[in-house]
């Protein structure tokens, strides 16, 4: 879709009425002139001077037609409609429409009368706010300090991308461009000021201000209707025959300030730029949403993975435009009447290649059966991390100097837990206790970092091997039987502990050998039935 | 030695080429038992390649035999994972260090199916030593392994009960160990050169200190 959107727009009828009339400076009676105007719209282009911001304004006259674009079935005449209380208007309309005839602020019964085939939708606030920060995390790739001027419009600082873009012209044509490849028509202009970018862009002028001087000259034609005020203030404004911001300017500010109130008087100072305007920075969304609904329904686990591939490099992308990584991604799938399947990928180290993805979501969803066909993806990744900076190294690793390969470790990790689960791959830890089975825990793999925990005694004595449970052996003639009598070599050794916690242990410890020649740790209980367990190998 | 001839010792010097009795030279690792290194081809276990042990039953000491071969590549920098694939008991982390093993870049995988990680640690590079606890492995399986031990460049242990015995092995490597009253047997089966014999070890530490 590319059609020329049209906008029931006051500030645009405004604008072209009062092209022309910029009056000479009137006698001023009381009071000092707010700003003398100088020559007409400075739109020739000028060198960058001074240090003050430099604000592009990117205006979206069609946000609401734009933010449901995907909703519309056909390509024929199309309109938004405002809904307002029982009496739905016309906001939007395409050319098509407009060609019938139909035109911003028609009613609903009028517009069908004109076209029983217009396709109609009405307006989606919320969804119009998604979209301008879609638009938003676009301009993104301008500049980092990008805001949000709800309800239709941006706030780009450019002063320091100009040269980096080869000139001002060059990277609003650019940044115009990159929003038409995707689907958006904003109305740009540049001003030293944020406010006065904006109005110029709502005002639909092309404004290209760069220095404060010529501010002021340059923002008198624009109408008042551009400033977004009430319609009250711009009636009483217009009653005393001020319609422009050159007339507005021109006023006595005790009296402005008295009859309009101080906080339009602010609202002046900061639109030629004689007052610091602060904006709020937008930050992009700092997860990633993705869902693909293939037309077809996925039976075998390679389609859903070709499914899948686009939102990964979709991924990919959203993760390199930040220079960030994810750990978790969750991938769900659905089916028709049954609950949906879902899938925790979960990654060592931030990652934010597609292909590793896809190898280890292949890995994941092996191991997964899928109830049903699949009818929708979904994938959401966890919090963004900031990624380690990948290197080359100049040696291989285990080549001598060459490092610990920490990246590719992780990768074996990552790829055995993909199948096995987070809790089948794991390394040794220890705790300080004096009960063997409470000395193993399994801590997060991680090769060359130390592990802590200090063995507690010399344990040159301890087994190899431990048993996750004691086995509890036979006896015979009080001697404990483990495949032939058990000879044994040494011991006791008494372990009892544990009070506190009520896991207390009165144990006494023997080696002991069994009828293969296997070195055993056996245990026998202090308490009243004596009996003896086995409770490690040496080997 | 003509030029020739000395152009033929370097192709045949090449650790694919197998001649035979004359063990080709491929880097080996100390197994920490002076008796054994010298009755191993090369002097020690293959730094790359696939050996198989075989015992009547697990926890008769098989694990005591590579703890030497564990301590040394665990404290090597860079380090490189030492992986336990399925082991039959829990591994007590005290006694690990206690023989001087460090436990940071020790990797337990626990797993029904253990072929399929054993493969993939072997053939990822990113491992120095595989061992790997396995009841039922068929010959194109190890030949698999074997292929991924050498592409990874990896030393695997295959611990196997001695019932495998009657099958044939691609390893390149397959010992014996059946444990003794001061310390264990160690017997080669196959090995590239075509050694044989067998050796006796013994260690202290368990009963008699």
């Amino acid at each position: 879709m590319a059609e020329p959107l049209q906008r029931r727009s006051r500030a645009g009828q405004a604008a072209a009425a009062q092209l022309d009339l910029l009056a000479p400076p009137a006698a001023v009676p009381l009071g000092v002139p707010l700003a003398v105007p100088t020559a007409a719209t400075a739109t020739a282009p000028e060198a960058l001077a001074g240090t003050h911001e430099l604000w592009l304004a990117a205006y979206l006259p069609g946000l609401a037609f734009e933010a449901l674009q995907d909703e519309f079935t056909s390509t024929g005449p199309r309109a938004v409609l405002e809904d307002a209380e029982r009496s739905p208007r016309v906001l939007l309309v395409d050319e098509a429409a407009r060609r019938l005839g139909i035109r911003p602020g028609l009613t609903l019964a009028a517009a069908l009368a004109l076209s029983s085939e217009l396709e109609m939708k009405v307006r989606d606030v919320s969804r119009e706010r998604v979209w301008l920060e879609r638009t938003a995390e676009l301009a993104l790739a301008y500049t980092s300090r990008v805001s949000l001027e709800p309800p239709d419009g941006l706030l780009l600082e450019i002063r320091g991308s100009v040269r980096l873009f080869g000139g001002l012209e060059a990277l609003c044509r650019k940044f115009e461009a990159h929003c038409h490849a995707s689907r958006r028509r904003p109305v740009c202009a540049v001003a030293p000021s944020p406010l006065a970018a904006l109005a110029g862009a709502r005002a639909a002028r092309a404004l290209r201000v760069t220095s404060m001087a010529r501010l002021a000259g340059a923002l008198a034609p624009l109408p008042l209707a551009a400033l977004r005020w009430d319609e009250d203030t711009l009636h009483r404004l217009a009653s005393v025959g001020v319609r422009t911001v050159g007339e507005a300017l021109r006023l006595p500010r005790a009296g402005f300030a008295r009859r309009f109130g101080p906080a339009r008087l602010r609202l002046l100072d900061e639109l030629v730029g004689r007052r610091a305007a602060a904006r709020r920075g937008f930050q992009a969304a700092e997860r990633f949403r993705g869902r693909c609904e293939p037309d077809y329904e996925l039976e075998s686990l390679d389609a859903v993975l070709a499914a899948l591939e686009p939102l990964l490099i979709d991924l990919e992308h959203f993760l390199e435009t930040r220079q960030r990584g994810v750990t978790v991604i969750r991938c769900q799938l659905r089916h028709r009447g049954q609950p949906p399947t879902c899938c925790v990928l979960r990654l060592a180290l931030p990652e934010a290649r597609a292909a590793r993805f896809a190898a280890l979501l292949r890995e994941r969803l092996g191991t997964l059966t899928l109830a049903a066909p699949v009818r929708r993806c979904e994938l959401r990744t966890g919090p963004l991390l900031p990624r380690p900076l990948a290197t080359e190294v100049l040696w291989h690793p285990g080549e001598h100097g060459g490092d610990g390969a920490t990246a590719e470790s992780l990768a074996l990790v990552e790829q055995l837990r993909a199948r096995l689960g987070r809790d089948g791959v794991y390394s040794l830890g220890l705790y300080a206790d004096h009960r063997p089975e409470r000395m193993i825990h399994s801590v997060e793999p991680a090769v060359g970092e130390a592990i802590r925990g200090q063995v507690p005694w010399s344990a040159t004595r301890r087994p190899l091997w431990l048993l996750a449970v004691p086995q509890a052996l036979r006896e015979r003639h009080a001697l404990p039987v483990y495949d032939g009598a058990l000879e044994l070599v040494r011991g006791p050794e008494r372990i009892e502990t544990g009070w506190w916690d009520g896991a207390e242990v009165e144990r006494d410890y023997y080696v002991a050998r069994d009828g293969r020649r296997a070195w055993l740790w056996i245990f026998r209980e202090r308490a009243a039935p004596h009996r003896w367990f086995l409770h490690g190998f040496f080997g | 030695m003509s030029p020739l001839d000395s152009r033929l010792a370097q192709l045949l010097e090449h650790p694919a080429i197998w001649r035979g009795r004359s063990a080709a030279h491929v880097p080996v690792l100390r197994t920490g038992f002076g008796a054994l290194d010298e009755s191993l081809p090369g002097g020690g276990w293959p730094s790359a390649g696939l050996v198989e042990i075989l015992t009547a039953a697990r926890g008769l000491g098989e694990l005591r035999l590579l703890v030497p071969l564990l301590a040394a590549l665990t404290r090597a920098t860079p380090a490189r994972w030492s992986v336990l694939v399925a082991p039959p008991f829990e591994p007590f982390p005290p006694a690990f260090v206690a023989h001087g093993i460090t436990l940071e870049s020790l990797l337990v995988v626990r797993t029904a199916a253990p072929l399929w990680a054993v493969e993939l640690a072997l053939r990822s590079g990113s491992c120095a030593a595989v061992l790997a606890w396995v009841e039922r492995a068929r010959p194109r399986h190890i030949r698999r392994l074997q292929l991924a031990a050498e592409q990874g460049r990896t030393l695997g242990f295959l611990l196997r009960l001695e019932s495998a015995l009657k099958e044939s092995s691609p390893a390149s490597l397959r010992i014996l160990f059946e444990p003794t009253r001061q310390g264990a047997r160690v017997t080669l089966v196959k090995s590239r050169g075509g050694a044989r014999g067998s050796v006796e070890l013994s260690w202290s530490g368990h009963g008699d200190g």
